[in-house]
């Protein structure tokens, strides 16, 4: 096994192993065994190859990838059957003539209903952590208001409010009354549901009238893909001058495109930024998952992925069985983003996360200063994770708190505000 | 070198009890990235400088690990040691830590069939690595009184004991839940609440039909009522209704569900609660939840029109490519590889006969079935499936294939021309298993590519060498000419094929511009 081999080198982005058969641990050197290292580094020919036009290299690794993944295998095999379909999919697209692209292009659409999805934010605390330590920096943020108004953005269909609308209702002085819009374009990825953006809302509204908060919802219907940026404007948001403002962005930022594939063009993540700045929030709640794959090259992406997406697969087989209905939906939706990142390139290619200290850099570029998150919403985040399996921990950087899996950041959650003026230390143009 | 209490008892461990499993990193420094590439965290990646430790499984249960050197008494925790250390005036020297200490340790499971075993997947620190190791190699003794639940560390039974039984949340629906925060937001979401404020609704018949979003999954008490398809009434999910319109008024028949609460929530539940359980509570339930979400999702999917568009060309591509062992031939309408999508892309196939596990792999057994339970009671792992033969084999098999391949292009190769279902040697290839085939790989390599893999199996590794024009068999214009593929033999070769040194040419110098799929 990896035993044998001189060097065990960290920086070599080689994965955890497989339990081993005897055949397999008879043969030396890491390509002889089974393990996640093996796997990953077929992945990385494959893609090299492609990358190459070596295309005989290619089918082959595919087809001896083919007999090794499995999606209902170990948490090995099921990445690497996500990332070898991937792979497939991309090597199909450069033959047009040979299949009708269109078909490879829509994945299976999983939609699921409100409650289920209601337990799927919930499976593993991959949302929950986000969700707890925004709604927590929320609920102090808002102190003293009356009028609250939260524009979400976010994958999760408000998921996250139920649990802010029962802490507001509780609150001493009274519940604020809240106001929620969401934009009518939402990313075209998992999770998705079987029902309109307006359905949720009235359920939101119906869960909030029976906690006694007065409550409104609006889906902004200009907000759609194109016109984002440009429809950030308080009148198309119907922004109330007697209103705190909230802005939340959870698994959001990274669907803004970036500047590394429009040259020339100032990034649009950056310009959403700038006219969230022009709003005035009084807070800006920020989460997503920590992982850099800006990177153009194809396989340094692969490699990236494999040694982040491992952390789901791996917590979800700490609790589930093979078979779990669950957690085979819950490996399909992240081998959706897994297709996106590797099938595709330029304005197909989504999925742009960035490591977390890129973008707090970018945030304070923008004029951002962070806000630390207090020590109740530490301890609520932390019992949070108390009541999940034992890998999971938590940690603190620079005023960022960061989702851990056995010690391996998987999400991270922030939150900010503007730069006072007279502080603002940026250099204007 | 100062005595250094930690390290020495690791060291005494390790030498004493002579069952040390120290890697051949052991005690030392990782060494730097051998190409001299500026080196990555990547995420998910320890620190590269940390020092790797492989403890012994003795030492990892052992409940007095830090030993004093000098009257040798042992204490399970380091501060104990060392409060008990001053005890013994030492001579100021020798009271201090070395200063070795900044190092970071990150530590490894002896265990070799383990995911941690790796360095890669190391745990950060030494009481987690001990708890890991107890916890998933480690017979578990303790036992909850009130579930009969087992554990293999105290403290992980002491925090359930903790919630066991003590905070149940119960949905209007039936739903219950431990955790308060899932139970308000399923509570906010559900269609009990709707149907509470709404106050208008008949008393509902027990027919399952009419709650498409309630189901989760089926219920696992009664098979005498499971969920039945029911298109029409999938099919009522249209756009919501005008706002004025209290949510009960919609379509979906918002009423309390005469089944009990759904199987794969509790089940969910029960999941959660049981951390350390593999197995299954209700492997029967389960097993029939699953076959008719199965089911479900044929039925939501088949309503839906974004879903509905999804032909069986892609349903083929991949039906054909990982076709399982039991495939009967007509690859276009069975996908095992992906069962539940596939079924749900393609509402027009015919349910899941069986919920028998498919895999990707034809050679792997089906054996899947076995859960981690016997595993969990003895070190040793229940391997999961594996394939029948090695990656090496499996690379060697492919270039003897290559050797004898018709002519076809990749995709047919891979099944896509689902037109040419009977003429294609591709989907041939795909229906059996593997090691069964020796009609070739089907994968369309006209060229002479066996020999040249065993060509270079024997000779040098280089590994990304003169990169040798191949066929087009994309189309895409290129020149075409016979040659070695020393990609594949370097993957044979690959002893210490590591990135590190494959890093050079992985990295972005050679290879950006050059992505196939660069559409725009």
């Amino acid at each position: 096994m990896r035993g044998t081999s001189t060097t065990v080198p960290l920086q070599n982005p080689s994965l955890f192993n497989n339990p081993q058969s005897s055949l397999a641990g008879a043969l030396k050197g890491c390509i002889g065994s089974l393990d996640g290292a093996c796997l990953e580094k077929l992945l990385l020919h494959c893609a090299s190859a492609l990358e190459n036009n070596d295309v005989t290299l290619a089918q082959q690794v595919m087809w001896v990838l083919n007999n090794l993944a499995s999606s209902n295998g170990d948490p090995n095999q099921r990445l690497t059957s996500w990332f070898l379909r991937a792979l497939i999919s991309r090597a199909s697209r450069v033959c047009p003539n040979a299949t009708n692209n269109n078909n490879l292009h829509n994945l299976e659409r999983r939609l699921m209903s409100v409650t289920e999805l209601a337990g799927y934010v919930d499976l593993i605390p991959w949302h929950r952590f986000g969700f707890c330590a925004s709604n927590s920096a929320i609920y102090r943020a808002i102190e003293g208001h009356t009028k609250v108004h939260i524009l979400d953005f976010s994958i999760t269909h408000c998921m996250q409010w139920p649990t802010l609308i029962d802490a507001i209702a509780k609150r001493p002085e009274g519940p604020p009354s809240l106001r929620i819009s969401v934009p009518s374009w939402r990313p075209p990825v998992p999770p998705l549901l079987n029902v309109s953006s307006e359905e949720v809302g009235l359920r939101l509204a119906n869960f909030a009238k029976f906690r006694d908060v007065p409550f409104e919802f609006q889906v902004i219907e200009e907000l759609n893909n194109d016109m984002l940026l440009g429809q950030l404007s308080p009148s198309t948001l119907q922004l109330r001058d007697d209103e705190a403002l909230v802005v939340n962005c959870q698994n959001w930022l990274r669907y803004m495109p970036d500047d590394e594939q429009i040259k020339g063009v100032i990034s649009s993540r950056d310009i959403f930024l700038d006219r969230v700045k022009d709003l005035n929030p009084c807070i800006m709640t920020i989460v997503d998952e920590d992982c850099d794959l800006g990177n153009t090259s194809l396989t340094s992406r692969i490699a990236t992925c494999f040694n982040y997406l491992w952390i789901p697969f791996d917590a979800l087989e700490t609790f589930l069985p093979k078979e779990s209905r669950q957690r085979l939906d819950y490996e399909a939706d992240i081998g959706h983003k897994i297709e996106n990142i590797i099938g595709f390139e330029g304005n197909q290619r989504i999925e742009r996360l960035e490591c977390c200290n890129k973008f707090s850099q970018r945030m304070e570029n923008s004029g951002f200063m962070s806000v630390p998150f207090s020590e109740e919403t530490i301890k609520e985040v932390k019992s949070l994770l108390d009541e999940h399996a034992s890998g999971w921990g938590m940690k603190e950087e620079h005023d960022m708190l960061l989702l851990t899996w056995k010690g391996h950041n998987s999400v991270y959650a922030t939150s900010w505000v503007m730069v006072p003026p007279q502080m603002d230390m940026r250099i204007h143009e | 070198m100062p005595v250094d209490p930690d390290n020495s008892s690791a060291m005494n461990d390790s030498t004493g009890s002579g069952e040390a499993s120290v890697s051949s990193s052991g005690n030392q420094t990782v060494p730097q990235n051998e190409s001299g590439k500026k080196k990555r965290n990547l995420p998910g990646m320890p620190d590269p400088n940390a020092e790797v430790i492989a403890l012994s499984p003795k030492t990892l249960l052992a409940t007095n690990r830090f030993v004093c050197e000098i009257c040798s008494k042992g204490f399970q925790r380091d501060q104990n040691l060392q409060l008990h250390r001053r005890g013994h005036n030492l001579p100021w020297k020798l009271r201090q830590r070395s200063s070795n200490e900044v190092k970071k340790r990150v530590y490894v499971c002896p265990e070799i069939t383990c995911v941690h075993h790796d360095p890669s997947r190391a745990l950060g620190d030494l009481t987690g690595i001990k708890k890991h190791f107890c916890r998933k190699h480690g017979e578990k003794k303790w036992r909850c009184d009130k579930c009969s639940k087992k554990y293999a560390v105290q403290s992980d039974l002491k925090a359930h004991s903790k919630i066991c039984g003590t905070r149940e949340y119960k949905c209007d629906c039936g739903t219950l839940f431990s955790r308060r925060d899932s139970f308000i937001t399923h509570r906010a979401f559900c269609d009990a609440l709707a149907q509470e404020s709404a106050k208008a609704l008949p008393e509902k018949p027990p027919n399952a039909n009419e709650e498409p979003n309630k189901r989760v999954v089926a219920s696992s008490s009664p098979p005498s009522t499971p969920p039945a398809r029911s298109p029409a009434t999938e099919s009522q999910l249209p756009p919501p209704p005008p706002p004025a319109l209290p949510p009960p008024a919609a379509p979906k028949p918002l009423m309390t569900p005469a089944i009990p609460p759904s199987t794969s929530v509790m089940s969910f539940v029960s999941s959660v609660q049981n951390p350390e359980l593999r197995e299954n509570p209700n492997p029967n339930s389960a097993g029939t939840a699953t076959k008719q979400v199965i089911e479900e999702t044929a039925a939501v999917a088949s309503s839906s029109s974004s879903c509905s568009n999804v032909s069986t060309t892609s349903s083929s591509v991949f039906g054909s490519l990982f076709a399982s062992s039991t495939a009967s031939g007509s690859l276009p309408s069975q996908a095992p590889g992906f069962p539940d999508m596939f079924r749900a892309m393609a509402p027009e196939l015919a349910p899941p006969s069986s919920t028998e596990p498919i895999s990707l792999c034809l050679a792997m057994s089906h054996g899947s079935s076995i859960f981690r339970q016997a595993g969990q009671e003895r070190r040793q792992y229940a391997p999961a499936p594996q394939p029948a033969m090695s990656a090496t084999a499996l690379l060697q098999k492919a270039a003897q294939m290559g050797a004898a391949a018709t002519s076809s292009s990749l995709l047919m190769g891979f099944g896509v021309m689902s037109s040419n279902a009977s003429s294609s040697n591709g989907q041939q290839e795909w229906s059996g298993r593997p090691i069964d085939t020796d009609a070739g790989l089907g994968l369309g390599l006209p060229c002479d590519a066996g020999s040249g893999l065993k060509e270079l199996m024997l000779g040098t590794p280089s590994v990304f060498g003169p990169k040798h024009p191949t066929l087009d068999l994309l189309g895409l214009g290129m020149a075409a000419s016979v040659g070695p593929t020393p990609g594949l033999s370097a993957l044979i070769m690959g002893s210490n094929l590591d990135m590190a040194t494959a890093g050079g040419s992985f990295g972005s110098g050679d290879f950006s511009g050059k992505d196939l799929g660069r559409n725009s």
